[in-house]
């Protein structure tokens, strides 16, 4: 039979968000992948050089929703340490705590995703229900969701009290119950194992060479994990493990996030239990010093690293973010090579790529949408009348 | 002194190899370490690099700097950063791929290219990365000279032609 | 006279009204269950209704290249072969048409809807339609030799190839029903695979080739491909009620009619627990199940059934 390609993507009901794969099959099998990207491009990088360091955290954490937390943590630990900032105790324990959450919150996605795109939807349904318990931790914790905007520069904008540390604790016991069943599930189920052992394999001199990162790489077995290998907040004093596996495939990548998961319930008792008293937070100037430098961050899908150049002025020369997924792109055509057609979505989901995290940067920014507009003097106005009908004055002249 | 040893070897190691090549090194902490090195031996130093065990190029990062436009390589072996910046004049900005001693370079090398209009000897044609296909050619957002305001009028008037 | 009778049969009872019906209540049915299994809260009574007279009001495209008349055929031959197989099948004490073998003629009535849908994406012209229709074909040499082995147990037991005769035999002797057990499993199995439902929905898997067979398919025509495969669910449910669980009981009357529904219905619960509790497995690992576990297990029920027969009942 001859040669088809097919076109999986920009829009394919198996992708998430727009990236395009052309997959050249013989029969279901196939023979050649190429990745295109670019869908998802919307100019933070820019957008980021025209706005100062407080605006650019929130506009940072706007890269991507799941790892929100990640995106100006990296940016926060440039510009932290460019400033020589000696951050609390305490804000160190409360950004590792949300970062573990917020780990937990989307390896529960990332499994509901992966069975969702193996065709099993009770579990897809399930994690996301169990996902909704962690959404409510970081809801009371930040009073928002997704974007949680707990950073800021110096420490945290919001302390927690003994109250939200034990529901926190009722809400990890609960989940740390039902992960035992994921465990059972994913690695005794015959159709799970069925449709993830020996698919996308990735073998370990491999995926050192295409530069995997994250629970892709440690599914090969390579030894990487940054809060291991160069701790930041306060993973130094935690007691871990770093997870990794070496059946180089899908199944592997299930293990290692399921069990990462039970890791992330014991940091987060550990640091619930032990959280230091302070200040959550000093004060940084509005003018950062010149200087430049390099962060390395643990996201849920890997390693996030940002770079930040500051001129001494109130906005950064230059911010540049590198995530996770567009390093774990390079595999992908490997994985897919020689597989079967059906296996092409779960490969996929298995780096659990995240595009808008990887097309972040240049031009078209929200503020000049067509449909209002507000330059930032109007749109301060505007809130501010917002929250005065509202009972709340925040203009204390 | 001891926190940075590995890093103080490396210095030494590479100020005696590339002697008239570096023209600054320096040890910002532990784990991070600022090389800037002429592009004519940029391609020597970084495959030296890799032999001592730095595999893995983390991102390239572009920068504009006014008369000069340049790069740097974020290169690792997992715990310290060694950062490679080479710079080249904007009047004819041009670098060499690094793919024969990091083949995954190539999407950070085509941001180079799009963002930055640094022309990349040796990377095969490709697809844009990551503008769109009907973005106006020459015109490179992440320099300093693009205006944010500007381009979005240029892009307006761009899509009411169409 | 006879040919309005005739016409009752087909358009009413148990043609296309009742199928129509209760295939449609059975997939709502089978949504909500599943809906509340996975912890949701489901459609409401009247959503399949809902999806279908939507789909009626849509506009039909037909793409380039695709060869219109067959294109437009198809979906009312699948409708009319699914209605043709059902009269076959009885509900009351007896059903509408019964000769010796109609069992096999039901099993072949049944396959025509699979060659529409193969032939409903080879016409589209569209690589995914092409792969679903390719699947589609694959799928169907796989499920179709298990089903129809484990019918022939029964059949050999009965001595008889009627399906009329098959259930009256269990009626007057349930015992035997007990020895099926294997038989019944292959069979709810492989008419996973006929109706293209996890864990056997490759031909379709949205994930992987959008629509498949469907994907250049819409308005009403995609809304009577639905609509069949709705209705094969009733006929497959009422065939294995039949065979398998002693049909009516000889009971007669609106009896035999509520006993009919209340175990097809049991039997369409069977099939979304399996679809609940099942990942979509690849196609070729639904062939290599199909030819390696199935079409043992019911050549097993073939022989104990033949042991039966002609040792224990001599």
């Amino acid at each position: 039979m001859a040669k088809i390609t097919i076109p999986l993507g920009p829009q394919h009901p198996a992708l998430k968000e727009p990236e395009n794969f052309m997959l050249v099959l013989d029969g279901e099998q196939i023979c050649d992948a190429t990745v295109n990207l670019g869908y998802n491009h919307r100019g933070i990088e820019k957008a980021a050089e025209n706005r100062n360091y407080i605006q650019d955290i929130y506009l940072l954490e706007r890269i991507c929703g799941i790892c929100s937390h990640s995106h100006v943590s990296c940016y926060i630990g440039c510009v932290e340490e460019i400033a020589k900032v000696e951050v609390p105790q305490r804000a160190k324990a409360i950004r590792t705590l949300v970062a573990e959450l917020e780990r937990i919150h989307s390896h529960l996605l990332w499994l509901g995703v992966a069975a969702y795109e193996m065709g099993f939807e009770t579990m897809f349904m399930y994690t996301w229900r169990d996902r909704e318990q962690v959404l409510d931790c970081l809801e009371m914790l930040s009073g928002n969701r997704v974007h949680y905007g707990i950073n800021t520069l110096g420490g945290v904008r919001r302390d927690i009290n003994a109250q939200q540390a034990k529901e926190i604790i009722k809400k990890i016991n609960y989940l740390e119950e039902r992960t035992k069943y994921y465990v059972n599930l994913a690695t005794e189920e015959p159709t799970v194992l069925a449709r993830t052992q020996n698919v996308g394999k990735l073998p370990y001199k491999v995926a050192l060479e295409r530069n995997a990162l994250g629970p892709t790489a440690r599914a090969s077995g390579v030894k990487m994990d940054v809060r291991k290998q160069e701790p930041y907040f306060i993973y130094d004093k935690l007691d871990f493990e770093m997870i990794t596996y070496d059946s180089e495939d899908v199944f592997g990548r299930v293990v290692v996030r399921v069990l990462e998961l039970v890791e992330s319930y014991k940091i987060i008792k550990q640091v619930l239990s032990a959280l230091p008293e302070g200040a959550i937070s000093v004060k940084v100037p509005w003018k950062i010093p010149a200087g430049e430098s390099v962060f390395r961050y643990e996201a849920p899908r890997g390693e996030d690293i940002h770079y930040v150049k500051s001129n001494g002025s109130e906005i950064p020369e230059r911010v540049k973010v590198r995530a996770p997924t567009l390093s774990n792109f390079q595999s992908i055509p490997y994985m897919l090579k020689g597989d079967y057609l059906a296996d092409v979505p779960i490969t996929i989901a298995a780096i659990d790529p995240c595009m808008s995290c990887t097309d972040r940067a240049v031009v078209y920014d929200a503020k000049n949408g067509k449909t209002r507009t507000f330059d930032w003097e109007e749109l301060r106005k505007y809130s501010i009348e917002f929250y005065k009908k509202k009972g709340v004055n925040f203009s204390t002249k | 002194m001891s926190e940075t040893l590995k890093e103080e070897e490396l210095k030494k190691e590479l100020e005696n190899k590339f002697a008239g090549s570096i023209y600054e090194i320096q040890i910002a902490r532990k784990n991070r370490m600022w090389i800037s090195v002429n592009p004519q031996d940029a391609l020597r130093l970084m495959s030296f690099l890799k032999e001592k065990g730095y595999f893995h190029l983390s991102t390239i990062t572009g920068f504009d700097e006014g008369e000069n436009l340049g790069a740097i390589y974020h290169i690792t072996d997992y715990y310290t950063i060694v950062n490679v910046r080479v710079r080249t004049p904007k009047t004819s900005p041009s670098l060499k791929t690094v793919r024969d001693i990091y083949p995954v370079c190539e999407s950070f090398e085509r941001e180079l290219e799009d963002l930055f209009g640094i022309k990349i000897e040796g990377l095969p044609e490709g697809r844009n990365y990551p503008l769109p296909e009907g973005f106006p050619k020459g015109v490179h957002p992440l320099r300093k000279e693009v205006k944010l305001d500007e381009l979005v009028k240029q892009l307006d008037s761009q899509k009411e032609g169409k | 006279m006879e040919m309005i009778t005739a016409l009752v049969y087909i358009a009413i009872f148990p043609g296309f009204f009742f199928l129509a019906v209760y295939g449609t209540a059975l997939q709502w049915a089978d949504r909500k269950i599943c809906a509340v299994m996975q912890n949701r809260v489901g459609p409401p009574w009247y959503q399949t209704l809902a999806d279908f007279i939507k789909l009626a009001s849509k506009e039909v495209i037909i793409p380039d290249g695709a060869d219109v008349k067959m294109f437009k055929a198809l979906p009312y031959i699948a409708v009319a072969a699914v209605i043709t197989a059902m009269l076959f099948i009885p509900i009351t004490s007896s059903p509408i048409y019964s000769f010796q073998g109609d069992m096999i003629a039901v099993v072949y009535l049944l396959t025509i809807p699979t060659a529409t849908f193969f032939l409903a994406g080879w016409s589209s012209t569209s690589p995914y339609a092409s792969f679903g229709s390719m699947r589609v074909m694959t799928q169907l040499f796989g499920y179709e030799v298990p089903m129809l082995l484990s019918l022939v147990g029964p059949a050999i037991l009965a001595g008889s190839w009627s399906i009329y005769d098959i259930s009256a035999y269990f009626s007057t002797n349930p015992k035997m029903l007990f020895f099926q057990i294997i038989g019944f499993i292959v069979s709810l199995l492989s008419v996973q695979g006929k109706l293209e439902r996890v864990p056997f929905d490759t031909p379709h898997a949205k994930n992987e080739i959008v629509g498949g067979q469907f994907t250049e398919y819409s308005g009403i025509l995609l809304g009577l491909f639905n609509l069949s495969i709705d209705m094969e669910m009733v006929v497959c449910a009422a065939l294995i009620n039949a065979i398998f669980l002693g049909g009516s009981w000889q009971l007669g009357g609106w009896a035999s009619i509520v006993l009919f529904l209340i175990k097809t219905f049991a039997i369409v619960f069977l099939f979304t627990a399996i679809k609940a509790m099942m990942a979509r497995v690849r196609i070729d690992q639904m062939v290599k199940f199909c030819w390696k576990y199935l079409a043992p297990l019911a050549m097993i029920q073939i022989i104990v059934d033949i042991c039966l027969k002609y040792t224990l009942l001599k």
